[in-house]
């Protein structure tokens, strides 16, 4: 069995260099000069990392096999080398396996390893080859359009944790949830590592709009093994300095370009060093174009707003002065013209002032930390829904929707906002490349992570745009309303950061099952936690930034203090690996090690931090007792399901359909274990979420007769002793009748052994899944809610 | 892939209900004595049967299930449904999750059967077709069946199975009293499930559907 590693971050001690990192010993934020010293220094001090981790491989569990590559690294602010490892096996990438190392001024070191896999032991090579395994993944993916880029395939260690599971999607044609079979997973495997490929589809043309996939293939068997979607929704120029009217922002001077044939372009070569991935495959026209600078596309259509599908820079201009200043008139067929300027030089000032924000605030080179270029596409209705926008992690890049107001009059101006924009590049700070992705999508606390990281940072560059003149590297105290979407939404905001419940979906505490929310709406506590951060809460109840968490209050740390913790925070102790594994707890964890890092343990900010997540349900304040629990908790301890479908599975529960039941809750901290059952919970939100079913009736003893309805079912379990504390649970029904007598019982099991392993099943009913295959999966799946259904005396 | 719910299998011709004598809970005519054990007497007939295992004791009845000598099968499964006063008892489960409530099974292995991958994956893990439970009505389920058709059939003129019938000491039975076991269920997966194919074969299709089988199940009283 693989053996995770503890989650502890450990020091490792370099033999020649003379201290260790003291725990609760602050680093300040060193100034420029001291801080180009460092930098000078990191080369060898990744070198040192690699070392040293080598040489501590005995101690990790680790191999002689077992290695480690450089993914990236950076000297932050204070003058510390951060540099993420990936953990490699023979050379190549073992999947979802990293770590993080400091290495502070005084030259000790600082390694967070619980990401780590041990216990490798992989022989020969993979039978399949990578166009295989390419060609395996476009079946299952099935493209209707021409693809533009052939997909990047890799050769990884695949750890059996991480086997995705049932996906469902909607059946346009019966408005129900069916099987997702281009994301479902049904493999099993019997070893807990295996050869695999990682194949990356990027999609984007008019028969499948835009997406993001990834795909892990099993080397030797061609199964797939996981399936991911992680889309997250222009030489010889001269610089130049143009006029621009924006809507949202106003008249504003612009870095511009003026092209090889004297006309001016919405290209900014003095942000961006390295091409734009996307466009890069865009073939120069002569004009001086190119994939290396920040730049502004806008996308044609026809005179009645039908996509052409072409998208042009915003160039050609023999002035330099951009926009009327008036909102998006629908003027369809004229979006390069003067009133589709406005919204390109409202993206065009928002992606400056964010660049600059990253940039000179935290001394990060660009989004990504290494200068890549990012650009907008405006008055887009294709790749994005025009009343949203849309980040690209494969483009690199970010679609700003035309907006339908006011067409319709409930929608949306041109997505050009600030906050928008903000938000959406901050994605590209958070999922800097392919390999290293956060997973935002709906059965992940992560997505709430990271749109409440997108939102809070939107906030601090709003504040940013109003800094006083010169004070360039801090964030002003005020200049943030901690209201995302207002402009764009005429005056109402979409979300709400100091109290994200005043939408009527968004959560303002945590609980568990806030994963499977859209991470938009389970971002809240997130919003909610740095809000009371950077502003403090109030002890008054009934007021709006009043916790029932937190009843004594706080005070906030200000700006300036709260954007550097969480900064920190993400990009340097937590890790997106792919799995979508971090949650509200590792990000209040890693918040805590930031602000102990930059004011020490037992400062101000240190208690501000543990306040504002306690004050949102996450960990408790200093001196606080111990709130009731009420969890799905992971109580499978190792067996078959979780083995060989961790994410998926570990706290979800398997019933029979149209049976009673008792499903299964823990409460802890309470003498009262009772609750109070319900159908759906929050992520149900008017039916929303439609790959999940709510059905059955709640009987009075509290069972639970389950509905007839072979799917995902959302159950929720309140305290009878703390009603503020709630569970939002899975829970899958299966067909146990498979000799369709109308009675599930024990003799079922035969007609999973008459099909067990057949490419077919001889009868659809064998399946307990209806699939037309049987395996494992079924038996495993059968014998688990016969255990949970009936007791065994 | 929905099921035809309304098309009703063949069942329960065939099967017979419980035989060794017995007309439920009866009375006694003398002064009622606590009961203290069970008192089973093994049925005469040779084919499907369930028998008194040497390991049981005075209050738990351990039975096996053995069927006719020189018949091959895969697997079997059947429902009892016993009286008020009989509780089933539990065995170790091979592969424990204690922490959903149900440590222990119904049924026990005695290893006639094959029930793994016979490609031999190691997984200690490795899901089996064994299981069980008791259902309202105090009926019990429980079944155990090969899931790999390649493994060859086995003879079933041996224990292939256990169950337990423990006294339940709160209903209060009375020493002598006679108790009905009633069969309601039980169905067996025959040697001849048609030639291997990795894809189905129309001769496989036919030949999927499980046997009826009759159970015969001794005399129980109380003593």
């Amino acid at each position: 069995m693989p053996r995770l590693l503890s989650p502890l971050a450990c020091v490792l001690a370099l033999g020649s260099l003379p201290a260790l990192a003291k725990p609760g010993t602050s680093h300040p934020t060193l100034a420029p000069a001291q801080r180009t010293r460092f930098q000078t220094l990191q080369a060898t001090r990744v070198s040192q990392v690699r070392t040293q981790m080598l040489a501590d491989r005995s101690r990790l569990g680790l191999g002689s096999r077992d290695g480690f590559a450089v993914q990236s690294a950076f000297t932050n602010t204070q003058g510390e080398a951060v540099v993420r490892l990936r953990q490699t096996y023979d050379g190549y990438r073992v999947w979802g396996a990293q770590s993080i190392a400091h290495v502070l001024p005084d030259g000790s070191i600082r390694a967070e390893e619980g990401g780590l896999q041990s216990g490798i032991s992989l022989e020969g090579a993979p039978r399949l080859s990578g166009q295989d395994a390419s060609k395996v993944a476009l079946k299952a993916l099935a493209p209707k359009g021409k693809l533009d880029q052939a997909p990047q395939v890799e050769q990884v260690v695949f750890p059996a944790r991480f086997l995705g599971g049932l996906a469902t999607k909607l059946d346009p044609s019966t408005g129900r949830p069916v099987l997702d079979r281009a994301l479902t997973v049904y493999a099993k495997l019997a070893e807990p590592f295996v050869w695999a490929y990682e194949v990356r589809v990027h999609l984007q043309n008019d028969l499948d709009g835009a997406r993001d996939l990834v795909y892990v293939v099993d080397a030797k068997t061609g199964n797939i093994l996981r399936a991911n979607d992680i889309s997250q929704r222009l030489t010889g120029v001269t610089p130049a300095t143009g006029t621009g009217n924006g809507y949202f922002r106003g008249t504003v001077s612009l870095n511009t370009s003026q092209m090889a044939d004297g006309t001016y372009a919405l290209y900014d070569t003095t942000r961006g060093t390295l091409p734009n991935p996307n466009l890069q495959y865009y073939t120069p026209d002569g004009s001086g174009w190119s994939a290396t600078g920040m730049q502004v596309w806008w996308e044609e259509h026809d005179g009645s707003g039908n996509p052409t599908w072409n998208s042009y820079l915003f160039q050609s201009n023999p002035t330099n002065t951009w926009g009327d200043g008036q909102p998006w008139g629908q003027l369809w067929g004229q979006e390069g013209e003067i009133n589709g300027q406005t919204s390109g030089v409202d993206a065009m000032s928002a992606m400056a002032t964010t660049w600059d924000f990253y940039t000179k605030v935290f001394g990060r080179n660009g989004l990504d930390g290494l200068g890549t270029t990012p650009f907008a596409q405006v008055l887009s209705t294709t790749y994005t829904n025009p009343d949203a926008a849309w980040w690209s992690v494969g483009s690199f890049g970010v679609y700003l929707g035309a907006g339908t107001y006011p067409a319709n009059p409930t929608g949306h101006l041109s997505m050009t906002d600030l906050d928008v924009v903000a938000h959406e590049l901050t994605h590209g700070v958070t999922s800097p490349n392919w390999s290293q992705f956060w997973v935002n999508s709906p059965g992940y606390e992560e997505a709430g992570i990271d749109e409440g990281t997108s939102d809070f940072f939107a906030q601090m560059v709003k504040a940013y745009a109003n800094r006083p003149s010169g004070a360039d590297t801090t964030v002003p105290a005020t200049g943030a309303d901690w209201e995302i979407g207002a402009g764009v939404n005429r005056g109402t905001p979409i979300r709400w950061m100091d109290k994200p419940s005043k939408d009527g979906r968004s959560m303002d505490g945590w609980f568990d099952g806030i994963q499977y929310m859209d991470g938009h709406y389970s971002a809240g506590p997130m919003n909610r936690a740095l809000y009371f951060l950077s502003q403090g809460a109030s002890s008054t109840q009934g007021d709006d930034h009043y916790s029932p968490y937190l009843p004594m209050g706080m005070t906030g740390i200000g700006n300036d203090e709260a954007a550097r913790i969480w900064f920190k925070a993400v990009t340097e102790y937590l890790i997106p690996d792919g799995s979508g594994g971090i949650t509200f707890a590792q990000a209040r964890e890693a918040a805590i090690a930031s602000a102990q890092d930059l004011y020490g343990t037992g400062s101000t900010e240190d208690i501000a931090v543990q306040s504002a997540f306690s004050a949102v349900n996450v960990g408790l304040a200093p001196g606080q007792a111990p709130r009731v629990s009420v969890r799905f908790a992971p109580w499978r301890n190792g067996d078959y399901i979780e083995t060989n479908h961790f994410s998926d599975y570990s706290n979800r529960q398997i019933f029979p359909k149209g049976q009673t039941v008792i499903p299964r809750i823990t409460v802890e901290n309470a003498s009262d274990t009772a609750v109070t059952w319900s159908i759906g919970g929050p992520s149900m939100y008017r039916g929303s979420d439609y790959s999940v079913e709510e059905g059955g009736v709640i009987n009075p003893d509290g069972s639970w007769t389950t509905p007839n309805e072979m799917a995902w079912h959302s159950i929720s379990a309140t305290s009878k002793a703390d009603p503020t504390q709630f569970a939002e649970g899975r829970v899958f029904l299966i067909d146990m009748d498979t000799d369709m007598d109308l009675e599930p019982d024990a003799v079922d099991m035969a007609g999973i052994a008459y099909s067990w392993y057949l490419s077919n099943a001889l009868n659809p009913a064998h399946s307990v899944l209806e699939a037309p295959w049987v395996d494992d999966g079924d038996v495993s799946f059968f014998v688990d809610a016969m255990r949970s259904t009936w007791p065994a005396n | 892939m929905r099921k035809p719910l309304l098309t009703l299998p063949v069942l329960f011709l065939g099967l017979s209900l419980a035989c060794g004598g017995g007309s439920g809970s009866g009375s006694t005519a003398s002064p009622a004595t606590p009961a203290k054990s069970f008192s089973y007497q093994d049925p005469t007939t040779t084919g499907w049967r369930l028998v008194k295992d040497a390991s049981s004791t005075p209050t738990r009845l351990v039975l096996d299930l053995v069927g006719p000598s020189g018949l091959k099968t895969r697997g079997a499964g059947f429902n009892l449904v016993a009286p008020k006063g009989v509780h089933f008892g539990t065995f170790p489960s091979a592969n424990p999750v204690p922490d959903l409530g149900a440590p222990d099974f119904p049924i026990n292995d005695t290893g006639v059967y094959e029930l793994k991958n016979t490609d031999n994956t190691g997984d200690p893990l490795e899901p089996v077709l064994l299981s069980g439970g008791v259902k309202p009505g105090n009926k019990l389920t429980v079944g155990i069946f090969q899931k790999d058709r390649r493994a060859s059939a086995k003879d079933s003129g041996v224990p292939l199975c256990q169950i337990a019938l423990e006294l339940d000491p709160t209903a209060k039975l009375s020493a002598g009293e006679s108790l009905s076991l009633q069969v309601v269920k039980a169905k067996y997966i025959a040697e001849d499930i048609g030639a291997f194919s990795p894809t189905p074969t129309v001769e496989m299709v036919a030949k999927a559907k499980p046997v009826d089988f009759t159970l015969a199940v001794g005399q129980l009283t109380t003593k």
